[in-house]
């Protein structure tokens, strides 16, 4: 079934909006899970929400082959290393602070499922940004 | 196998920084919630283990071929297999050290708990797993 061109935009920015809303809310969560409790020490997951993104800040708006080509490229190397690493440590921190006793179980979900949203979001740019190519996305 | 071969080549540094942090993370999880101070002594495994990581991926992977021409002269072959030898050993002393301090740990009562110990051993164990990804991923190419 092929789409109009109008309808193809109106699509596009539908899915611009709907992954704006995710991102908000995954930081909606992220601050609910601090100020619910009066407990403002799950904010250190914003350091690894930081360093999460920039592998795509880096290479995804430029030309050179992506991070979803083979290319062994150094820098692209260490970028998803550090990636990897605050995917990590994003899941690690709140459970860190739970086991310490320094938060409650209801921070701990509300801080997962803002690294669960914040996952999908990213997952769907990648995707979003591999269509526009038209190229598969591996 | 080929599609798996690539598969790897795009999210293996991935997978060894996720590895990485999971063995740095189980150290801070131990130090946090250990009751008593945590020594320096026992950072130095998963310090030391970091650092040979970094060592054997250091190493650039043609510089070990057969015929490879080096500016240095034609024998300069033994500095990169003695750098990846004390690589090598750096890691073995880091991996017989945290058992050490791990079952050091179980005996005492008065030292570090055992978590402690468990988390040094995972620490190091992760860590020089994590190297040996990322070391497999950049010869892919």
């Amino acid at each position: 079934m092929t789409l109009s061109r109008s309808m193809r935009t109106c699509l596009h920015s539908g899915r611009l909006a709907l992954l704006a809303i995710l991102v908000s809310s995954g930081i909606v969560l992220q601050i609910l899970a601090c100020a619910l409790y009066n407990n403002w020490w799950p904010m250190l997951t914003v350091i690894m929400y930081l360093l999460l993104p920039m592998p795509l800040m880096f290479f995804l708006g430029s030309n050179s082959p992506s991070m979803m080509s083979n290319e062994g490229d150094g820098w692209v190397n260490f970028t998803k290393f550090l990636t990897g690493a605050s995917v990590v440590g994003s899941i690690a921190i709140p459970s860190i602070l739970k086991h310490a006793g320094v938060i409650g179980w209801g921070a701990l979900t509300m801080e997962l499922s803002s690294f669960v949203v914040f996952g999908i979001a990213i997952l769907w740019l990648i995707q979003m940004n591999g269509e526009d190519e038209y190229s598969s996305v591996f | 196998m080929e599609n798996l071969a690539l598969l790897w080549g795009i999210i293996g540094p991935g997978v060894s920084g996720a590895v990485f942090g999971a063995g740095w993370w189980f150290w801070v999880d131990a130090v946090v919630c250990s009751a008593v101070q945590v020594s320096f002594l026992h950072y130095l495994p998963g310090i030391f283990a970091s650092l040979a990581a970094l060592m054997f991926n250091a190493v650039n992977k043609d510089e070990i071929g057969y015929d490879y021409y080096s500016p240095y002269g034609d024998d300069s072959e033994w500095r990169v297999k003695l750098w990846l030898f004390v690589a090598y050993v750096v890691s073995f002393v880091c991996l017989a050290g945290s058992v050490g301090l791990l079952v050091q740990d179980a005996l005492t009562d008065k030292g570090p708990s055992v978590w402690t110990g468990v988390a040094g051993v995972l620490q190091c164990v992760l860590v020089l797993i994590s190297g040996l990804i990322y070391w497999t991923c950049h010869s892919e190419d």
